[in-house]
């Protein structure tokens, strides 16, 4: 029976890549004096949702591993980046509008998943 | 007297087969109900189970994040409220069919 | 990683920038000092020094196995080191440290540095702020999931 649908899965996949996001964007602005730091970025990876499923023929094939929680994003370093004389590559200001935008979009979707579990909740006790 | 051709009372009466037919399809129909509900509870001890696991975590300050944490437990409560739900109907169901009068 | 990993990284930030910024204050305190630290029986003026920043890369097993998901640990400061230029000649044979032509060695602090530097790191300082209330914000509405 599944209770979950494809959109819950695909907040929580969001939610977790802005998490990371959010360690990302600290950890730049913490090192936006170090020398010779080069700026992280995170990929979120949106074609692997919940796509891939092993075509099981026989009940002996094997599954895919799921798509654990963390799974989808990576952090690679920042491929833009001028640098400063000093090695550095952080650019403080686009840093701090990534942050406010992470955390716009954060709460946007902590609001949507919410609000779809209230609503099977209320679904589920029938308007009682 | 010309004989009219009456048909022969199997023909225009359908046979009580039936009834046996919709005491077994009421059957089959309750078995895979029941397997139904032991579908339902294994998935409640699965999501009970993975929401302690990351409680615990969270506890213990490993790794990992609140977002898991309370995701997790909502899916569980859900699941949850939802068996608990289907036992409910379940059982009001039975008690409108004990209450039948014969 | 636990869930205060975004918070304990600029935990890390704002010691790191607070330790420079008092670094900057002793060094424009003692911008004057000709007497800083006596070497051989001689006294030395008080040398400039400054802060070196590091960045910190997560230790943890885990992470070193995966590094994709190695975000990092903040930054610190890892020593704190003299400036070796050389030092200011002045003349002025009335002072105490003067040497036999009249010159008195000064400090090499420059305070229009020390104070642009001042500025750099309280501004990092305050960008430091603002992303540890965003961390605490976002960490606030995620408990009130399904409320």
């Amino acid at each position: 029976m599944k209770l979950f649908s494809d959109t819950i899965s695909t907040l929580e996949n969001a939610i977790n890549y802005s998490n990371i996001k959010q360690k990302v964007i600290a950890q730049n602005i913490a090192n936006v004096d170090t020398p010779n730091y080069k700026a992280k970025d995170v990929t979120f990876k949106e074609s692997l949702n919940n796509a891939i499923e092993a075509k099981k023929t026989d009940v002996r094939h094997i599954d895919f591993a799921g798509s654990n929680q963390t799974g989808n994003s990576t952090i690679v370093t920042k491929s833009s980046a001028a640098y400063n004389n000093s090695g550095n590559s952080v650019d403080v200001d686009k840093e701090m509008t990534e942050l406010a935008t992470n955390q716009i979009y954060y709460n946007a979707l902590i609001d949507r998943i919410s609000g779809k579990f209230t609503s099977l909740e209320n679904v589920i006790k029938g308007g009682r | 007297m010309a004989s009219i051709n009456f048909p022969a009372v199997s023909q225009v009466l359908p046979t009580t087969n039936t009834n046996a037919t919709a005491a077994s399809t009421a059957a089959s129909g309750q078995k895979s109900f029941a397997a139904f509900l032991k579908d339902s509870l294994n998935e409640v001890n699965k999501a009970q189970n993975e929401s302690d696991n990351l409680t615990t975590k969270l506890a213990k300050g490993e790794d990992v994040d609140l977002s898991q944490v309370m995701i997790a437990s909502q899916k569980a409560n859900i699941t949850m409220q939802a068996t608990i739900e289907i036992r409910n109907k379940a059982v009001e169901a039975y008690q409108e069919m004990m209450r039948m009068t014969v | 990683m636990s869930i205060f990993q975004g918070i304990n990284t600029t935990g890390s930030a704002l010691t790191a920038q607070r330790l420079r910024m008092d670094v900057i204050s002793s060094n424009m305190a003692n911008a004057d000092s000709t007497r800083g630290k006596l070497v051989d029986g001689e006294w030395e003026p008080y040398k400039r020094k400054s802060v070196v920043l590091q960045a910190q890369e997560e230790s943890t097993f885990a992470s070193h196995l995966n590094a994709a998901k190695n975000v990092g640990n903040g930054v610190k400061v890892s020593k704190i080191v003299e400036d070796e230029t050389p030092f200011e000649l002045v003349y002025d044979p009335d002072n105490a440290d003067a040497n036999e032509d009249g010159y008195v060695q000064m400090p090499n602090v420059d305070p229009l540095r020390e104070m642009v530097d001042l500025m750099s790191a309280s501004r990092s300082y305050e960008a430091n702020i603002t992303v540890l209330n965003a961390s605490k914000s976002m960490l606030m509405k995620t408990l009130e999931i399904g409320k």
